[in-house]
Formats: structure tokens, C-alpha cells, sequence
């Protein structure tokens, strides 16, 4: 028992989730985030690097296969938990906390996974890649690589099917895990607010929060985490309601966003999107600009929707202005994924994930025509 | 030095050995959001910036002159100086162009 | 003190390890605790001791179709590397490897980083991890030639390659005084090398962790502990380079040479906090226009105050 049982109880103090949100539970997904920080958790960006699963909400057929792969990928210890509503997270995390500490347990577990030999592998029957021109006329190979439903900081529930020619991508195909799914209709949008189960209008608190929610991720994409950890603390306190912190502290981060030449200068001229371009791939106005006019419009409407200085309104772009207080009750804007995957052809993938990051998604609609 | 590294790499491995919850590798599938790898990863890649590798090649073969030149430097005084930064200034002359023409460049 | 230090025994191998060990043990229990203070949570240093327990802990796994050997020689390759960049650094009186061309050895090892960064991402057969991999390369081409150029720079001040002698040369002046640019020039490259803070795009969230996504057990361990080692090995290297050596009143040398090194290595792990990335096609263009030329321009003053001297 001895050692390592006190190895245990040290590593399961440390121990890293990889966290799952089926879309309509970003509020359980971040009940988890944040008590997982309470805890000295961190979040993982692969299962390699992740002890704990943590599915978020229930997830239909596609993503039930998605997470399954997943749970093979986990090397162990390992623990999944499935968390349907915010309350219910402390004791997930309580149970997959005593789960993962039980070593003889998880010595069981693995050895009930030396299964299947080389050529029985799971992806042992991937295809070896096929050559392509490329823009200068070269033949290289081109790899079909899906971004998305599982991935840091990515938009709940969306798939791109890219063309990756490199790491850039020639051509992307968009959709989103499950749809028609969940007791939503085809041609209703799937909503990104928390539903559980049913469509109900998110408050100015929450708006605001998953503006921060979407800033926090934006940040961490430039990798800047320092500043995407002040963005989800803001996230936290507009969603416990502690309005006036939050206030104060998004001011700070304002502050300390336009104040970065390196982050100004880094997502400046990156996925440039003037307004006729937006009308037509039918994305919401305000996001006319580069990836830096965006970050600071997602700020000015986060400040807006959290009741910050009245000020605000006049400086940020004409969109938010118009859109005040009472035009972001009115209900979420809906990104269609067509208009995703058209906004990330011709970029390599690390600017492509700062422009999908960029467009402040709130849900996804669905795809009509293939 | 070289036998303490691998000692320090071998000690760090015996270590896991011993104290993992299992010896074997586990063998997985590459992660890809969750879904299973189309192809193989390992392939021609696209470098897009390999113009740029050329640039460094004649940059970096000129470097190696540099650190003679930087032991003698002293001795031979001005016209060791003048030489050296004479070459140097046409290869950056050369950088410059490829700026220009776009090499630096690939998103 | 303007001594050249003398070689050692070879015995003294493991000593110079263990410095090399404490300090990146320090540099982990730093970003660990700023970490921490950034989240809010009091456990931050005690996050590196957590963490070596999990990946001890944890099994460790392969992939289908991985290129096994070279895979594995990567994820060790950075450990290797630092302990062998330390043999040459003097520690006061004593060094473990009077090399006379140490400042060219060092150049040598530092680019060695490019194939086990590199490695590690293609050995996986992970699109992330190639992606990752090649990230690193890239960013190879933009900070390796400045950071080479700026190497060059102490080594003409002091007319040797030999580190010691380097370290000997600054007394009464640390070229960190009238080399600024090539000090800050050459600290950009340890922390590219150590794929650290503005240089993680290669480590990046957007590509699930890059040349990481696949790793786990104790071979993620001896990556990232073979960042930390980087990291604290560059940080060793600029005292005699740049930093007067040990050079400094009242403590003895050796002493100095480590107070130095903990203090630019804190530096360095601090700087991580402050900064965003780095992507390499917005670097590239920094590194070739502004930074090489900017560190040539550091030699050629360098060298006519040599020869005028």
C-alpha cells in the first residue's frame, strides 16, 4: 500500500479532465470547469494527457461514439463521469475523484485492455495518404482531419471536416454532432444556452457570461492564458451573480486586452470579414472586422450585456451600439456551419481556430443542404 | 555527463516501471476529436515556408565562417571586420529580396 | 578572480546534474505557483510534485502505426540535450569540460532541439502532433540564425570560444551591458528552445497539445522535465556568457554563478505569464527583418570596439 498509495492520493489531487459538452449544457460544462479549478484540477486538450472524462449533458448516438473512442484513447487511470445538470457536478467529481484512486481497481482495468493485437487495432485499417498538387504545383499528400466535437476550446458539438494540405486548410465540409437529436426537430437551431431539454431564454447575466466564456477561449487559442483564466473568473462571477466584481474585473481585462501590442499585432489582418461577406454567409452583422475587431466587440458586448458603464456603447463598432441591452434579450444570434467552414478555407489551422473562436458562437444551426 | 543522462533517462523509466498502474504500452489510435483517423498522419507534409529553409541554408553555412573569424578577429583588426560585414551585408541584401518577392510570407 | 576555471573529474558528472535537476525543479515549482495564484487556488506549488506522481502513475501508451524508436528518442532527447549544454558551463573555479570551442558546442546541442521536437511530433502518426512538429521548424528558421549570431558576439569580445575564458573577459564590465541586444536575442532563443511561453504554438491548445497530444506516463514526464532543463540549462549558459560569470562581491563564485542563473531562469518562466504566442508565420518575419539584422549590428559594434581597443 505504502507508496503507492500515497502516489495515488498525490496524483489524484492533480488529476486533469477532459470535458465533453453536449451543445445545450455549456452551464454544466462550466460548473465543471469551475469546480474542477476549485479542486487544483486542470483541464486536458488530449485524452493522453486526461484521467477523468467528464460528458456533460446526454449525448446522442454520434457522440456517444465519439466518446467512446475517447474512453479507449484514456491511458489510465482513468474515470468517466456523466454529469446532466450543474448540480450535480460535486458529486461526479467526488465519485470519479474515489475512482480513480482506487489503484487496484485501475490495475484491473488495464489489464483487461491488452486485447487486441497489431493489425486488430482501433485505426489499424487507416488508409495511407494521397498526393495532391499543391498551390505552388508540388504533389504532396493531403490529410482529411475532423477539428471538432472534442477539442480545447472549440464550439460544442461542431465538426469540420477539413482538406489539410500541411496544416492548411484547402477545404472544409462543416456539420454538427447529432443533429435532429435530443427532441430537436430538423430546421429548429440547436440551441447553444443551457436548455436542458427545453428552449428557454437565457437572461443578460448568462449572455454576458458566455461572451466571456467565448473570450476566455479566444485568449487561450492566441495562448495567453493568464488572460483567458481573468475571463472565465468573470465568466464565474456574472454566472453566481456577483455582478459588480465582474464589472470591475471586465474593465480590467478590457484593459489589459487593447493594451497588448503582441495580441493586437498577432490577430491583427486575420480573417478579415467586411459586412457583405457576412450578410451573405448569413452571419450576425457586428462581426464585420479581423479577429482583433471581433475580440473587442465580444468585450464591448460582454461590458453591455453585464450592465457595465454606459459609455462603452459609443466606442464600440455600430452593431453592439444598436444592439444594447434590450436587442440581446431578444434572443441568441445563430451561426450557420456552412458559414464556418467557408470563413476557414485558405488559413492554416492556428489562425482558422482563432477565426472560428472569433465569432463569438452562441449556437449552431443546423445544416439544410448538405 | 552522457552516461549520467542516460542514467537519469533509464532511472525515470525503471521508476515508472515499478510504480505505473501498468507496464505495457497501451496501444490506442491517434486522437482526432474523437474520431478515427481517415488516413495515416505520416506523410509528404506540405511545408509551406520551405523557401525559407533554402534562405537559411546559405545563412547558416555562412555562419560557421563566423566563429574562426571571431577567434582572430582581434588580431587582424580593420580589414578582417570590413570583410566579414561587407558579406554579411550582400546575404542580407539577399534576405531583403526574398522579403520583397514574398518567401517570408506563406498564410 | 580573473582565473580561468580549471576541468574537473568526470566524476563530478552527477553534481552537476543535480544543480541542473534543483534548478528546473525550481523553475517548475515557480510557473507551478504562478499558475496557481492565476486560477486562485493555493496549490499551485505543489502542482509539480502532483504532477510527476500522475505521469508516474499513469500507464503509458502507443500509437498504431508509430515510429517507435524515433519517437521515443525525442520525448528524452531535450533532458539529454540540457545536461550535456551544462558540462561546459563554468561553476566558479571549476568547469567539467575545459572544451576550447564550448561556445560552438553548445550551438551544436541547441540545434539538436529542432530534430527532438520535431521527432516527437512525427513519431507519434497524430496529425495534431505533425502539425505541432512542424510548428517548432518553423519557428526553428526565424530565432536559430539570430540566436547563433548572437552567441558569436561574447565569444568576439573575449577572441575564444572557450566558455571560461568568455566568463574571464568581463571583468569589470558584463557584456550584458554593452551587448543588450544579443543578451536579449540570445534569451528569445533559450526560450524558443525549451518550446516555452510565446514559443509554445508547437505545444499549442489548438492542436490538442501539438507534438504532446499523444504522450503520456513517463514519457510525458521526461518531455516536459527536458523543457524545464532547457530552459534552466540556457539560463546557466548566459552567466558566463553574459553575465559576468561569478564575478560579484562577498559570495564566492560558484555561488554567484547559480544566484545568475536562478534569477534570469525566473525571469524567463515569469515571462510566459505576460505574453501571448507567438505563431510562427507572424515570427518569421520578425526574426529575418528585425532581429538578424539587429544582431549583426550588435557584432559589427562589438568587433570595432574590439579592434579599436
Amino acid at each position: 500500500m505504502g507508496v503507492s498509495g500515497a502516489l495515488a492520493r498525490l496524483a489524484t489531487r492533480h488529476a486533469h479532465l477532459l470535458v465533453i459538452e453536449v451543445p445545450g449544457h455549456w452551464l454544466t460544462r462550466v460548473a465543471v470547469e469551475r469546480q474542477a479549478g476549485v479542486r487544483g484540477w486542470r483541464l486536458a486538450v488530449s485524452p493522453a494527457d486526461a484521467d477523468i472524462l467528464a460528458v456533460c449533458g446526454s449525448p446522442g448516438p454520434e457522440l456517444a461514439l465519439v466518446v467512446a473512442n475517447l474512453w479507449e484513447q484514456l491511458p489510465g487511470p482513468r474515470a468517466r463521469i456523466d454529469v446532466a445538470a450543474p448540480e450535480l457536478v460535486a458529486a461526479a467529481l467526488d465519485q470519479a475523484e474515489a475512482t480513480l484512486r482506487d489503484t487496484p481497481r485501475q490495475r484491473r482495468d488495464s489489464a483487461g485492455r491488452d486485447g487486441p493485437g497489431r493489425d486488430e487495432a482501433p485505426g489499424g485499417d487507416a488508409a495511407l495518404a494521397h498526393g495532391s498538387e499543391d498551390r505552388d504545383g508540388l504533389e504532396m499528400d493531403v490529410l482529411h482531419v475532423r477539428l471538432g466535437p472534442v477539442l480545447p476550446d472549440w464550439p460544442a458539438g461542431l465538426v469540420l471536416r477539413t482538406h489539410l494540405h500541411g496544416d492548411l486548410i484547402v477545404e472544409a465540409q462543416a456539420g454538427v454532432v447529432d443533429v435532429g437529436q435530443g427532441g430537436l426537430a430538423g430546421g429548429a437551431p440547436v440551441v447553444g444556452g443551457d436548455t436542458s431539454g427545453e428552449a428557454r431564454r437565457p437572461d443578460a447575466g448568462e449572455l454576458a457570461a458566455q461572451r466571456c466564456d467565448n473570450v476566455a477561449r479566444l485568449l487561450a487559442l492566441a495562448g495567453w492564458s493568464d488572460a483567458a483564466g481573468l475571463a472565465r473568473a468573470i465568466r464565474d462571477h456574472l454566472l453566481i451573480g456577483e455582478r459588480s466584481a465582474a464589472t470591475t474585473e471586465l474593465a480590467r481585462l478590457r484593459r489589459r486586452v487593447r493594451r497588448s501590442w503582441l495580441l493586437r499585432w498577432s490577430l491583427r489582418r486575420v480573417g478579415l470579414l467586411p459586412s457583405d461577406e457576412l450578410a451573405r454567409l448569413g452571419l450576425a452583422p457586428n462581426l464585420t472586422g479581423d479577429v482583433w475587431d471581433r475580440l473587442n466587440g465580444m468585450l464591448d458586448r460582454a461590458t453591455i450585456a453585464a450592465g457595465g458603464p454606459a459609455g462603452v456603447a459609443a466606442r464600440g463598432p455600430a452593431g453592439v451600439a444598436a444592439g444594447g441591452p434590450t436587442g440581446v434579450a431578444a434572443g441568441v444570434p445563430v451561426t450557420p456551419p456552412a458559414a464556418v467552414a467557408s470563413v476557414v478555407s485558405g488559413w492554416d489551422v492556428a489562425t482558422a481556430r482563432l477565426i472560428v473562436a472569433s465569432l463569438d458562437i452562441a449556437a449552431l444551426g443546423v445544416v439544410t443542404d448538405g | 555527463m552522457a552516461l549520467v543522462a542516460v542514467g537519469v533517462v533509464a532511472g525515470c523509466y525503471l521508476a515508472h516501471r515499478a510504480l505505473a498502474i501498468a507496464r505495457r504500452p497501451l496501444l490506442v489510435s491517434p486522437f482526432q476529436s474523437g474520431w478515427r483517423p481517415e488516413e495515416h498522419a505520416l506523410s509528404r507534409y506540405h511545408v509551406r515556408w520551405y523557401l525559407v529553409t533554402v534562405l537559411f541554408l546559405a545563412f547558416d553555412v555562412e555562419m560557421l565562417f563566423m566563429y574562426p573569424w571571431a577567434v582572430v578577429v582581434a588580431e587582424l583588426g580593420a580589414t578582417a571586420v570590413v570583410e566579414m560585414f561587407v558579406f554579411l551585408a550582400g546575404v542580407l541584401v539577399a534576405v531583403v529580396w526574398a522579403w520583397r518577392e514574398g518567401a517570408l510570407r506563406w498564410v | 578572480m580573473a582565473e580561468v576555471p580549471a576541468a574537473v573529474s568526470g566524476g563530478w558528472a552527477p553534481v552537476a546534474a543535480g544543480l541542473l535537476g534543483t534548478l528546473a525543479v525550481a523553475a517548475a515549482l515557480l510557473d507551478g505557483a504562478l499558475a496557481g495564484r492565476a486560477a486562485g487556488v493555493r496549490s499551485g506549488m505543489g502542482r509539480s510534485a502532483g504532477e510527476v506522481a500522475r505521469l508516474l502513475r499513469q500507464r503509458r501508451r502507443t500509437t498504431v502505426a508509430a515510429d517507435r524508436l524515433l519517437w521515443r528518442i525525442g520525448g528524452a532527447g531535450l533532458l539529454v540535450m540540457a545536461l550535456m549544454i551544462v558540462t561546459v558551463v563554468p561553476l566558479g573555479r571549476w568547469t567539467l569540460f575545459d572544451l576550447d570551442v564550448g561556445v560552438v558546442w553548445v550551438n551544436a546541442l541547441d540545434v539538436l532541439a529542432w530534430a527532438f521536437v520535431w521527432l516527437t511530433g512525427w513519431g507519434a502518426n497524430s496529425a495534431y502532433a505533425l502539425v505541432g512538429g512542424y510548428r517548432f521548424l518553423a519557428h526553428g528558421l526565424a530565432y536559430e540564425l539570430p540566436l547563433m549570431f548572437a552567441l558569436v558576439a561574447p565569444a568576439v569580445a573575449a577572441s575564444s570560444l572557450r566558455v571560461g575564458e568568455v566568463a574571464a573577459a568581463q571583468q569589470g564590465l558584463w557584456f550584458v551591458v554593452w551587448m543588450p541586444v544579443a543578451f536579449v536575442v540570445y534569451c528569445l532563443g533559450v526560450v524558443a528552445i525549451a518550446v516555452w511561453g510565446p514559443f509554445s504554438p508547437a505545444l499549442g491548445r489548438d492542436v490538442a497539445g501539438g507534438v504532446t497530444a499523444e504522450l503520456s506516463g513517463v514519457d510525458r514526464l521526461l518531455f516536459l522535465a527536458g523543457r524545464y532543463a532547457l530552459l534552466a540549462a540556457g539560463a546557466a549558459f548566459a552567466v558566463p556568457m553574459f553575465l559576468g560569470g561569478g564575478a560579484g562581491p562577498l559570495l564566492p563564485a560558484w555561488a554567484w554563478v547559480l544566484v545568475k542563473a536562478t534569477v534570469l531562469l525566473a525571469g524567463l518562466v515569469w515571462l510566459r505569464r505576460r505574453v501571448p504566442a507567438l505563431r510562427p508565420d507572424v515570427f518569421m518575419e520578425v526574426g529575418w527583418l528585425v532581429l538578424l539584422p539587429a544582431v549583426l549590428l550588435q557584432d559589427l559594434l562589438v568587433a570595432v570596439v574590439v579592434i579599436g581597443g
